[in-house]
C-alpha cells in the first residue's frame, strides 16, 4: 500500500468518523435494521444452566442478551435452571406446548431424547453451516444428519494429580502414568508415602459417571459400540465392558481411594484434591480453576485416566462441551437463531473466558492466548485437540445411570459386587430399559448407526 | 312453609361438588388412565397392563416397597415417643414451655435443609463421627449413610426427630383439654404415675393416637422422598430406594410417565387399603361407645 494512500487529512478523518458512526447508529438502531425491523417487539424466553460449574456464566448471559435486545428490540426473558429439572422441566414444558425458543442441552441422551420426542428443531438451515461448524456441538449432538445443538462452553473431562506429591513419592511428576500398571504403580507408591491416592464422592452419582466414561471409553473401538451394549447388540457381561468395574474394584480394594466415598458427594469430593489430601481426581474443565485456585496451580498436572484399556478410543482426551438448542415449538425460530448466532461475535466468545474462565469451543478462539499454563494445555489438549474422543457416559439412558451405573459404583465401594456382578445388573438393568422402551430402541439404532465412525 | 323440590338441595351442592370433582377426581382418572398407556410427551398408546407387568418384576420397584414397609416400623416409635414426651410436658416441670418450643422446633425446619445439614453430620468424617472418636466411642463411627447395612435407619431416625414434634404438640394439646378432676381423682384414689398414664391418661388420647397413626403410616408410605433425595438419593446401591423415588425417577429423569403413574396407583391403592380398616374400627369403636 502506497504511502499516498495511507495519507488522510484530519478534515477526511473527522468526515470518515462522522460517517461510519452514522452508518452504524442506522444498522444498531433497534427497528433500522432489515432483521431487526421485523423482529423488535418479540419477546423470547431462554432457560439455560451452567452459572453452576462456571461462576461467572450469567454476568456473560445477561450481557448477551442486553446487547442483543438493544440490537434488535427484541425481548427475551431469562431463567437459570436447576441442576435436577434441566431436562424434565423442558420435556414437561414442550408436552404442555410451552416450551421456551431457546433451551440449554447437555450433550448426547440429554438431549437426544428431546430431539426423538420431536422438541428440539434442527439447527441446519437457521444457522449458517460455518457457524455450526465452527461452534461445533460434537458427533453427539448430530442425528440422521442434522445438529440439534450449538457448543458454547467446554466441559471436557481432565484428571488431575498433585506434582508435589507425585515428587515426594519417587514419581516423575512431569510424565503421569499411562498405562494400568503405571497408575497401580503410582498408586502404591503414594499409599506408602500416607498420600490418599485417588479422591472423590459417590453419593450423588456424577462420579461414578465420570469414572465410567474415563474407564469404559478405551475399551471400546467407537461411540457407537456403547450404544450396541445398550440396544443388546453387545453384551455387558463379556470382561471387555465390565473390566472397568473390575479395575475399580481393584483400586478399592488396594485401599486406593478415600474412605468416605461413598458417604459425600461428588464437590466435596473433589475438593479433597484442591485441600491437598488426596493425589488424583476427576473434574471437568470448568473446575480447573477453583482447584487449582485452592491447591496452587504450581502444584497441579493434567493427565488422561490410563484405563489400560484395549479399544482404539484409549489413553485418548474426553472433549465434551455444553450447547445451546430452539424448541419445535417456537414461534420466533428464526430470531432464537439469530440470537444464538450473536453469542458467537469474537467480542462474545472471548467474553466467556473472560467472565467466567470457562474455555470457549469456538473453533477460531484462540487458547494459546491463554497466560495460565493450565487452562492452557487443558485447552489444547481437551478442546482443541482433534484426536480428542466424546465422553462414552453421554450415551446411556437414564435408566441405565440410576439403575446401573449409580448402583454399580456405589455396591463396588460398599463391597457388595465385584466386577462381574456390576456386569449382569448393567446387562439386566439394559433389558429392561429395552423392554420398557420399545419404541426409543429402533432411535438408538439409528443412532449407533450415525455414530459408527 | 315454604316447599322445595326434591333434588333443590342438590342443585345447591353441585357447583362445589363439581370444582372437587374437577381438582380430586379429574387427577386420580388421569394416573389411573396414564397407568395404562405408554405416555411420550403428553400422550401415548393403551398397553394395558404391561406397566404394571414391568413394575411388578423389577427388582428396584420391589426393594422399594420392602423398605417403605421397613419405615412403617417407625410409626409405633413416633406414636410412643409423642406420647412420652407430650406427658412428661403435661407434667409442667419447669420451662416445659421452652422444652415444648424446642420438640417442635425440627417439625418447621425445611426438610431439605435438614437432609443437608445430616448428609454433612453423618458422612464417615463427619461430626457425630468426630465426636464418637472424640469421646473414645470411635468403634461406633460408623458410615451412617455410605453404608447399605445402616443407610435405611439412619434416615428413618432423621424422619423421626422431625416428625415428632408434631406429634408431641398433637399429644400435648389434648392433654391440656381434658378434664384435670379425673387425674386428681385417680391421684386420690392413689393411683401411681404409671398407672395414671396407662389407666387414665392414654385411653383418653386414644382419638389422637388413631389420627397419628394414621398420619405417620401416610408419611412413611408417601412423603419420605424429600428426605431420600437429598440425603442418599436411594443409595448406596438401592439401599435407600422408596416408591415415591421410584415414581420420580420413571416419571422426570427416565421420561416414563406411564409407569410413574402406575406405581402412583399402587401406592395409593396400598395407602387406601392400610386406611380402610382403621377408619372401620375407629367407627366400631364409636358406635360401641354410643351403645
Amino acid at each position: 500500500m502506497s504511502e499516498k494512500v495511507l495519507r488522510i487529512s484530519r478534515r477526511d478523518f473527522i468526515k470518515l468518523a462522522a460517517a461510519s458512526a452514522a452508518a452504524a447508529g442506522v444498522y444498531y438502531w433497534p427497528g433500522s435494521h432489515p432483521f431487526a425491523a421485523r423482529a423488535a417487539g418479540e419477546k423470547l424466553r431462554m432457560w439455560w444452566w451452567g452459572e453452576q460449574e462456571a461462576p461467572g456464566l450469567e454476568k456473560w448471559v445477561k450481557d448477551s442478551v442486553a446487547i442483543f435486545e438493544k440490537e434488535t428490540g427484541v425481548t427475551i426473558e431469562v431463567t437459570l435452571q436447576d441442576t435436577t429439572t434441566v431436562i424434565s422441566e423442558f420435556q414437561t414444558a414442550s408436552a404442555a406446548g410451552n416450551a421456551p425458543d431457546i433451551q440449554f442441552l447437555w450433550n448426547g441422551i440429554y438431549h437426544m431424547e428431546s430431539v426423538w420426542l420431536g422438541y428440539l428443531e434442527p439447527l441446519n438451515g437457521l444457522i449458517s453451516d460455518e457457524l455450526l461448524k465452527e461452534a461445533d456441538a460434537t458427533v453427539l449432538s448430530i442425528y440422521q444428519g442434522k445438529q440439534y445443538r450449538l457448543g458454547w462452553y467446554a466441559c471436557s473431562l481432565i484428571w488431575l494429580y498433585n506434582k508435589e506429591m507425585f515428587d515426594k513419592a519417587g514419581l516423575n511428576a512431569d510424565q503421569p502414568p499411562t498405562t494400568w500398571e503405571g497408575l497401580l504403580d503410582a498408586c502404591d507408591k503414594l499409599k506408602s508415602k500416607g498420600f490418599t491416592p485417588i479422591v472423590g464422592g459417590l453419593k450423588d452419582g456424577p462420579w461414578g459417571e465420570w469414572y465410567m466414561g474415563h474407564a469404559l471409553g478405551p475399551n471400546l473401538d467407537t461411540p457407537a459400540e456403547a450404544l450396541k451394549l445398550f440396544i443388546g447388540e453387545l453384551d455387558w457381561r463379556e470382561p471387555r465392558y465390565y473390566e472397568h468395574w473390575t479395575k475399580l474394584e481393584q483400586l478399592w480394594k488396594a485401599g486406593y481411594m478415600n474412605e468416605d466415598m461413598n458417604s459425600i458427594d461428588l464437590y466435596p469430593g473433589m475438593d479433597y484434591f484442591g485441600a491437598g489430601k488426596g493425589a488424583m481426581t476427576a473434574i471437568v474443565v470448568p473446575t480447573l480453576g477453583k482447584q487449582a485456585g485452592m491447591l496452587g496451580a504450581e502444584k497441579v498436572g493434567l493427565m488422561v485416566f490410563p484405563a489400560g484399556g484395549k479399544g482404539k478410543m484409549n489413553n485418548k482426551p474426553i472433549r465434551d462441551l455444553q450447547g445451546l438448542g430452539i424448541s419445535s415449538q417456537s414461534q420466533h425460530k428464526e430470531i432464537a437463531a439469530k440470537f444464538l448466532e450473536s453469542l458467537h461475535t469474537p467480542e462474545r466468545v472471548q467474553a466467556i473466558w473472560t467472565d467466567s474462565k470457562a474455555l470457549p469451543t469456538d473453533a477460531s478462539w484462540d487458547g494459546n492466548k491463554i497466560e495460565d499454563p493450565l487452562f492452557r494445555e487443558a485447552w489444547k489438549n481437551w478442546v482443541a485437540n482433534p484426536d480428542s474422543v466424546p465422553y462414552i457416559s453421554n450415551l446411556m439412558p437414564v435408566m441405565f445411570w440410576t439403575d446401573a451405573m449409580f448402583v454399580n459404583a456405589q455396591k463396588i465401594v460398599a463391597g457388595e459386587y465385584n466386577g462381574e456382578q456390576a456386569g449382569e445388573n448393567a446387562q439386566a438393568v439394559a433389558t429392561k430399559w429395552r423392554e420398557q422402551n420399545p419404541d426409543l430402541l429402533e432411535k438408538y439404532q439409528i443412532w449407533a448407526n450415525d455414530l459408527a465412525l | 312453609m315454604l316447599r322445595t323440590k326434591p333434588w333443590t338441595p342438590y342443585l345447591y351442592l353441585a357447583p362445589v361438588s363439581l370444582l372437587m370433582l374437577f381438582v380430586f377426581g379429574y387427577p386420580l382418572a388421569a394416573i389411573f388412565d396414564f397407568s395404562m398407556r405408554r405416555i411420550r410427551g403428553a400422550s401415548g398408546p393403551f398397553i394395558g397392563l404391561e406397566n404394571y407387568r414391568q413394575i411388578f418384576k423389577d427388582d428396584v420397584f420391589q426393594q422399594a416397597i420392602l423398605h417403605n414397609a421397613q419405615l412403617l416400623l417407625a410409626v409405633p416409635i413416633l406414636v410412643l415417643v409423642g406420647i412420652v414426651l407430650a406427658v412428661l410436658l403435661y407434667e409442667r416441670v419447669a420451662g416445659w414451655r421452652v422444652y415444648r418450643t424446642i420438640l417442635f422446633a425440627p417439625f418447621i425446619i425445611a426438610i431439605p435443609v435438614i437432609g443437608v445439614v445430616f448428609s454433612n453430620m453423618l458422612s464417615l468424617n463427619g461430626a457425630v463421627n468426630e465426636l464418637l472418636r472424640a469421646i473414645g466411642l470411635g468403634f461406633l463411627a460408623l458410615d451412617w449413610l455410605g453404608s447399605a447395612q445402616m443407610a435405611l435407619w439412619s434416615v428413618m431416625a432423621i424422619i423421626i426427630w422431625h416428625e415428632m414434634g408434631f406429634g408431641v404438640v398433637l399429644f400435648l394439646a389434648r392433654l391440656l383439654s381434658l378434664n384435670e378432676e379425673i387425674q386428681e381423682a385417680a391421684r386420690i384414689d392413689g393411683a401411681g404415675w404409671w398407672q395414671r398414664l396407662w389407666y387414665v391418661t392414654i385411653p383418653q388420647l386414644k382419638d389422637v393416637t388413631e389420627f397419628y397413626a394414621v398420619v405417620s403410616v401416610i408419611t412413611m408410605l408417601a412423603w419420605v422422598f424429600p428426605f431420600v433425595y437429598v440425603m442418599t438419593r436411594g443409595g448406596p446401591g438401592n439401599a435407600t430406594q422408596v416408591m415415591e423415588l421410584y415414581i420420580f425417577n420413571f416419571a422426570f429423569r427416565n421420561s416414563l410417565p406411564g409407569i410413574a403413574s402406575a406405581v402412583a396407583v399402587i401406592l395409593f391403592l396400598i395407602t387406601l387399603a392400610l386406611m380402610i380398616p382403621l377408619f372401620q374400627l375407629r367407627a366400631r369403636a364409636e358406635m360401641e361407645g354410643i351403645e
